[in-house]
């Protein structure tokens, strides 16, 4: 009986909420066109669609621009270091022959080669550095002056420089003997 | 079933189909409306093909079910994506006065409305089917996709839940919600 009552009272409750439903329901004219004319506007903003062509077009791109690299750096060495002479050990000063020439690369080339061509060029210019390093060192050894030069000089060194010789006259050797004063 | 012949099927359930929506909506006017069209270009693009392995109505509310929880994902996710943005909330108590009020409501109509927006969607969809849109509990369970066993099960417990809540607004408002009338028809 109870259950009865309550199943109809929800029965009422709802058909009340059905009522006002149906009247506020959009009329079914309105929907269906705009259903109708709905296809071309998600056609043409499906963002699957542009998503997926979005990643096609990076990776062809991405595929174009590794295959050129890819080609071109096996061809074109990055450094090229040609010592023109072997580098000096003795103390003159190195003539501009000897410098070491080294070809100019540009940081777009560097970037490109591959990783074994980095490897190679960094060991290069280590090599670089450390001829230029050594030629330094040999420079600044050929010009080394000792500091107490100056006190090893003395006004008799003129004297020292020119002794008497066998074949010389009396009176030319007389010049070295001491003045005596009388 | 030709396209005119469908057309005109649909526009006579139409308003139930539009009940349905609001059901699988939270009572939402304006996504019921944006599924209803969704669910008619399905149609229209043959997405959704009626084969007439069950009544046109069973068919037609399970094809807006899903396409009611398929919009309420992409909802939910948009949300999660552009969170912070000033796009409103899903309350199911606001949502069911988002609309403008054309009609006035009695308190216990609104009552109504907030108590079943508390329900889990299953309870709700079996009795908005089985009460609102009068489908037996088998058809109801072909909407829902699921055993009847499962569909009458649902449908007893938001029974309960409902009648929970008939006699806590019996309480609340000292009225008798046409007890008496019904007992004296009996």
């Amino acid at each position: 009986m109870e259950s009865g009552w309550e199943e109809k009272k929800l029965k009422a409750l709802f058909s009340e909420l059905k009522a006002t439903d149906e009247q506020t329901a959009p009329r079914f004219a309105g929907v269906w066109n705009r259903a109708q004319i709905a296809p071309r506007r998600i056609r043409a903003f499906n963002p699957a669609f542009v998503a997926a062509t979005a990643l096609l077009v990076f990776g062809l791109v991405f595929l174009a621009v590794w295959s050129r690299y890819s080609q071109r750096t096996p061809q074109e060495p990055m450094v090229v270091i040609v010592p023109t002479a072997p580098v000096p050990t003795n103390a003159t000063a190195p003539s501009p022959s000897n410098e070491i020439n080294v070809k100019p690369v540009t940081p777009r080339k560097i970037l490109a080669v591959s990783r074994a061509n980095k490897l190679a060029a960094r060991r290069h210019a280590m090599l670089v550095a450390a001829n230029r390093k050594l030629t330094k060192d040999a420079n600044t050894i050929a010009n080394w002056q000792s500091p107490t030069t100056a006190l090893l000089t003395s006004p008799s060194d003129e004297i020292f420089s020119s002794l008497p010789q066998f074949n010389q006259s009396t009176t030319q050797l007389k010049s070295f003997l001491p003045t005596r004063s009388n | 079933m030709d396209i005119a012949e469908l057309k005109g099927e649909l526009e006579r359930l139409h308003s139930a189909s539009f009940g349905w929506a609001l059901s699988c909506c939270r009572r939402d006017h304006a996504e019921a409306e944006e599924v209803l069209q969704t669910v008619y270009l399905k149609i229209l693009e043959g997405k959704a093909l009626y084969r007439g392995e069950s009544s046109l109505k069973t068919w037609l509310f399970a094809v807006i079910r899903k396409t009611a929880i398929g919009e309420y994902r992409k909802r939910l996710l948009r949300n999660l994506v552009f969170i912070g943005s000033s796009e409103k909330c899903d309350d199911p108590a606001t949502s069911a006065d988002a609309p403008p009020v054309i009609f006035e409501r009695s308190e216990i109509q609104k009552q109504f409305r907030v108590a079943l927006a508390k329900l889990p969607p299953r309870q709700r969809e079996a009795l908005h089917l089985v009460f609102y849109e009068d489908l037996s509990l088998r058809e109801a369970a072909d909407v829902m996709g699921i055993s009847i066993g499962s569909a009458r099960q649902h449908y007893e417990r938001g029974k309960k839940h409902l009648r929970e809540w008939l006699n806590e607004t019996e309480t609340d408002y000292g009225i008798g919600l046409g007890r008496k009338e019904t007992q004296s028809a009996v």
